[in-house]
């Protein structure tokens, strides 16, 4: 496997900026994750590294060495497409088998390799099928099973579990994370699902536009987000933002003076029954957690409380929050370093 | 405003049954959830009420009058489409008043609903806009408002989100609900989703392979699944299910879980313990009730911890003694490979027939 | 709907995806040889037939064609053309054609179409028999309708079973019947394809669309005119625009009818040029006929394809 260095990309498409500096460096064997909204220049990056697209300007870099001039079969990168692209009028195997074939591969060296993949895949009993007679879990483990067996040094995939529904989406996520940990591959991966990300990567960059806004282990970002943007991106029911100086909520602690934004995150709100300023406006029970739709003067708040507590539409309560759980962020929207 | 009642309503296609003996009866303003996976026979049941599809047996009702003789044309049912099937071909206007024309209403009539109609959607300034092209939400608003002009009976909605980003989806289901209370009608929303149906809907009828298996409120459903499948459907993730065996203990009775250890003694509810437990049961118990404890009684390996956010979801257990666990990220976290030690409230325990899958004495 | 967030509202309105326009450069020269050979195959035999009618070129001359210009008449065939009243007789004749069968045609692949868009038992048999008269050989339908049409023959009979005495109606010797009998053999042939085009198009409009407006109480009717013929603006567009221009080319069948007769009864452009061609080789004017007709065709298909980008366009 291999690592995969963007350096200073920069992209146009006449007068649409599509990538705007982008430098990532993706290690050996790491799940990265491409995250943003649509049109945030994720695919375009996918299609940089394939090769299917020449940047203006900057340079890609696999295992160290500059791409420039090397054509997309020469940098063996693998790709898994949203759509999956199986071929409809073969069976799974010989689907698998395709790429292999295709390379004129010796026979026995084709069936070895495939034997040893759709092992690890747990799936040699639908081998047999079309991919019409598939699940969306299966037809999704044949497209995988296709890329694995090339042996590439990367794979990429263009938010390959999008069809599937939410369920399916949960279980194929972390089966595809065992498959990069257990088979030892470096993947990039665009999403545009905040938990899926979260769930999946060991780093992720999240775009804004064409560029990156941030780099980082999940929680870290989740954590410690450097801006309000990606602050917003993270997170389900997203961090409340509000003015910093208003009266909704007691930081607690010293605001800074360049603060113009204060943002707490839903599960750190703790929410009293003591008859306070603020008023419960919405709940919606999920079983594990109950969200509370809070309004406080002009503001208004999420808050996200374990179990299934009592409240009343417009019962009034009071907010607290542990200072140390407050971001602080400037006028364009910037993380303040806690004073 | 109207009540719906299905009774034991069955459709067969030749020799398949899409759906059996069904009943639910529907409350005049209520918003009710089909929930279940593909082919659970949701779709074909709202398809019934509309009238694109007759039942092979049973009947429906609207308040008491049975509509089988109706044709759909008539049923006054408004009915949003998976996509929505705007008449791209019109304007966002002729959209609008598409069903008022259809009913012969007067033309300054039909010109003050439309506009009253697109004012409350905020849909005025793209009323003489082609439907063509309008971003998804817009599309949504416009499915539910050509419908809600003409003033039906009942709305039916058809997995609306299903063709919506992730990221976009809870504001989609958020403006859903805002739109329902603002017309206030009864609404039967179809989807394969659990999130949706627990966040809007008053109850949610769980349904699998063509049979009503629960109806109840969200937090009645979530908290007493009558059967194995709808507690493994609720939740994110589902209720964990082991199977283990009735063992006696000095304190009454628990359940043995071979290599994940013993529960705690069961607080079993009166009914339980007249009706007698089976030999061998299922138990399960929710993913946010494993509560880490050094002198737990039950243990599994961690093979795997995925932190979301503000939670973490870590797998436990392999080959066929499978859960998961759902913890706080401020408390410590047990890396790939240890066991976690855990106890679980015998209050949030719930036990299952392993050959029925129906729940053992209801609330234990 | 307080609260509503429209801010990702644009989200959809994608800006199109502009290849770079160095891959536009590089595909114009890797197509150019291709497009150099369609476009000498498409424009050569236009100019070549403008040389020739400015000239009096005939194969008796003795002249190849390349040295028509000796002959040059300049316009004088096109002012013979415009007070030529044969030609216009011919012109008029197959416009008669086109307004009424090209409507009946039409109309009754639409009757079929709205029939065979449902199901009904015995659909494929009733399907397939309806397509026969599409796969006949013109020249053998035209033999077909020869006999069908003799005074003694099986349409006479017909009508006879519904008069009080014998029919014996000359049609394809009266001048006035000629045209209605080839008139109606090109209806049997050709309403199958307008049927076929149609059915396809039927086919496509969605369907949850017109369930869409069942619900909302349309009829059977308004469904039809707001859903479903709207919808198939472009293929009844095209369909028209085939059969339209088909017209212009009757030939096989009415010659081996009627040989444009009685008289000049029948005869159409097409079996006009023949004429001109075989019979009395002035070939020059030919060439003019031929122009004349070329920019009748491409007005209509200009017509039908500014029509159909509109369609395109409100979907």
């Amino acid at each position: 496997m291999a690592s995969i260095r963007l350096e200073n990309i920069c992209k146009h498409y006449g007068d649409v900026v599509a990538l705007d500096d982008v430098s990532i460096e993706v290690e050996d064997n790491a799940f990265f994750c491409l995250f943003g909204p649509p049109l945030s220049g994720k695919s375009t990056i996918l299609k940089i590294i394939l090769g299917l697209e020449t940047p203006d300007s900057g340079s890609v870099f696999i295992d160290d060495r500059p791409m420039n001039g090397v054509s997309p079969a020469q940098r063996n990168v693998a790709m898994v497409f949203q759509n999956l692209a199986l071929f409809p009028h073969m069976t799974a195997l010989q689907n698998v088998r395709f790429p292999l074939v295709e390379r004129k591969i010796a026979e026995d060296v084709i069936a070895a390799r495939v034997d040893e993949v759709t092992k690890k895949l747990h799936m040699q009993h639908i081998l047999h099928k079309p991919p019409s007679q598939l699940s969306g879990g299966e037809r999704q483990r044949v497209a995988i099973a296709r890329a694995l067996v090339r042996d590439p040094v990367a794979y990429l995939m263009d938010d390959p579990i999008s069809a599937l529904d939410a369920r399916l989406r949960e279980e194929t996520r972390v089966e595809l994370r065992r498959i990069q940990r257990e088979m030892n591959q470096t993947v990039i991966y665009v999403t545009h699902d905040q938990e899926e990300a979260m769930s999946v990567s060991d780093q992720m960059a999240i775009f804004e536009h064409g560029r990156v806004r941030q780099v980082g282990a999940p929680h870290d970002l989740y954590d410690a987000p450097a801006s309000t943007y990606v602050a917003e991106m993270l997170g389900a029911p997203a961090i409340n933002l509000m003015a910093a100086g208003g009266t909704a909520l007691n930081a607690g602690r010293p605001v800074p003076q360049q603060a113009v934004q204060l943002g707490v995150r839903p599960e750190h709100l703790r929410v009293l029954k003591d008859g306070g300023n603020t008023q419960v406006s919405a709940i919606e029970p999920m079983g594990a957690t109950t969200i509370l739709t809070l309004k406080a003067g002009a503001e208004t708040m999420k808050a996200a409380l374990h179990g299934q507590p009592e409240f009343q539409v417009g019962e009034s309560v009071s907010l607290s929050v542990d200072p140390a759980q407050i971001h602080f962020f400037d006028k364009n929207g910037d993380t303040l370093v806690a004073v | 405003m109207t009540q719906i009642a299905l009774s034991n309503l069955g459709k067969k296609f030749g020799s398949f049954t899409a759906l059996a003996q069904m009943n639910l009866t529907i409350g005049d303003g209520e918003f009710v959830a089909l929930l279940g996976p593909s082919g659970c026979g949701k779709s074909t049941t709202m398809n019934m009420i509309a009238g694109m599809v007759d039942p092979t047996e049973g009947d429906i009702r609207f308040d008491d009058r049975s509509i089988l003789d109706v044709p759909m044309s008539r049923r006054g049912v408004g009915f949003v489409f998976q996509n929505y099937a705007i008449f791209t071909h019109m304007s966002v206007r002729e959209n609008l008043a598409y069903g008022l024309r259809a009913q012969g209403v007067s033309a300054s009539e039909r010109n003050r609903r439309v506009n009253a109609m697109a004012d409350l959607l905020q849909l005025t300034p793209m009323l003489d806009r082609r439907a063509a092209g309008l971003s998804v939400n817009i599309l949504q608003r416009l499915a539910i408002g050509r419908s809600a002009v003409v003033e039906p009976a009942i709305f039916l909605l058809d997995e609306p989100l299903s063709n919506v980003d992730a990221a976009f989806r809870s504001v989609m289901r958020s403006e859903l609900k805002a739109l329902q209370r603002q017309f206030s009608q009864t609404l039967v929303y179809v989807t394969h989703d659990q999130l949706e149906a627990m966040t809007m809907a008053d109850r949610i009828a769980v349904m699998d392979h063509g049979k009503l298996l629960q109806v109840g409120t969200p937090l009645e459903i979530y908290n007493n699944p009558q059967d194995v499948f709808v507690a493994r459907f609720i939740g994110s993730p589902g209720m964990n299910i082991l199977e283990g065996t009735i063992a006696s203990s000095d304190e009454g009775k628990l359940v043995d879980l071979a290599s994940a250890g013993r529960s705690a003694p069961l607080a079993l509810s009166d009914r339980a313990a007249s009706q007698g437990l089976p030999e061998k049961v299922l138990f399960g118990f929710r993913p946010e009730q494993v509560n880490p404890d050094p002198n737990g009684t039950m243990a599994l390996p961690v093979n795997f911890v995925e932190r979301i956010g503000a939670r973490t979801i870590l797998h436990l257990g392999g080959d066929g003694l499978e859960a998961k666990a759902v913890l706080d990220n401020q408390i410590a976290m047990p890396s790939i490979g240890d066991i976690l030690r855990f106890s679980i409230d015998p209050k949030m325990v719930r036990l299952f027939d392993p050959v029925s899958g129906i729940a053992i004495g209801g609330d234990i | 709907m307080n609260g509503v967030s429209v801010k990702e509202a644009d989200i959809a309105v994608l800006p199109q995806d502009n290849a770079g326009s160095e891959e536009k450069r590089l595909g114009f020269w890797l197509t150019l040889p291709a497009q150099c050979l369609v476009l000498f195959i498409a424009v050569f035999p236009i100019l070549m037939q403008l040389y020739i009618s400015m000239t009096d070129w005939s194969p008796l001359d003795g002249i190849p064609w390349y040295r028509a210009y000796e002959l040059w008449i300049g316009f004088i065939n096109y002012t013979d053309l415009a007070s030529d009243s044969r030609f216009w007789a011919a012109m008029w004749r197959t416009f008669l054609v086109m307004i009424v069968c090209v409507p009946i045609q039409f109309l009754l692949g639409l009757g079929l179409a709205v029939l065979f868009v449902d199901e009904f038992p015995g659909k494929r048999w009733f399907y397939s028999t309806l397509l026969i008269p599409m796969m006949v050989v013109p020249a053998v339908a035209g033999y077909m309708f020869f006999l069908l049409f003799q005074s003694g023959g099986p349409v006479n009979d017909l009508l006879s079973l519904f008069s009080a005495s014998p029919v014996k109606i000359a049609w394809l010797s009266d001048p006035s019947l000629a045209l209605v009998a080839v008139m109606a053999a090109d209806i049997w042939q050709w309403t199958p394809l307008m049927f076929l085009i149609l059915l396809a198009g039927m086919i496509s409009v969605p369907q949850d669309q017109q369930m869409a407006a069942v619900l909302l109480g349309a009829s059977w009717g308004r469904r039809f005119f707001t859903i479903v013929l709207p919808r198939m603006k472009t293929i009844i567009i095209i369909a028209l625009a085939i059969r339209t221009i088909e017209i212009f080319k009757i030939f096989d069948t009415l010659y081996i009818m009627t040989g444009g007769g009685p008289g000049v009864a029948t005869e159409t452009i097409s079996v006009y040029i023949y004429k001109v061609t075989q019979q009395d080789l002035i070939w020059g004017y030919v060439a003019a006929i031929a122009l004349a007709i070329l920019i009748v065709l491409s007005v209509i298909s200009a017509i039908a394809i500014s029509r159909m980008s509109k369609g395109a366009n409100a979907r």
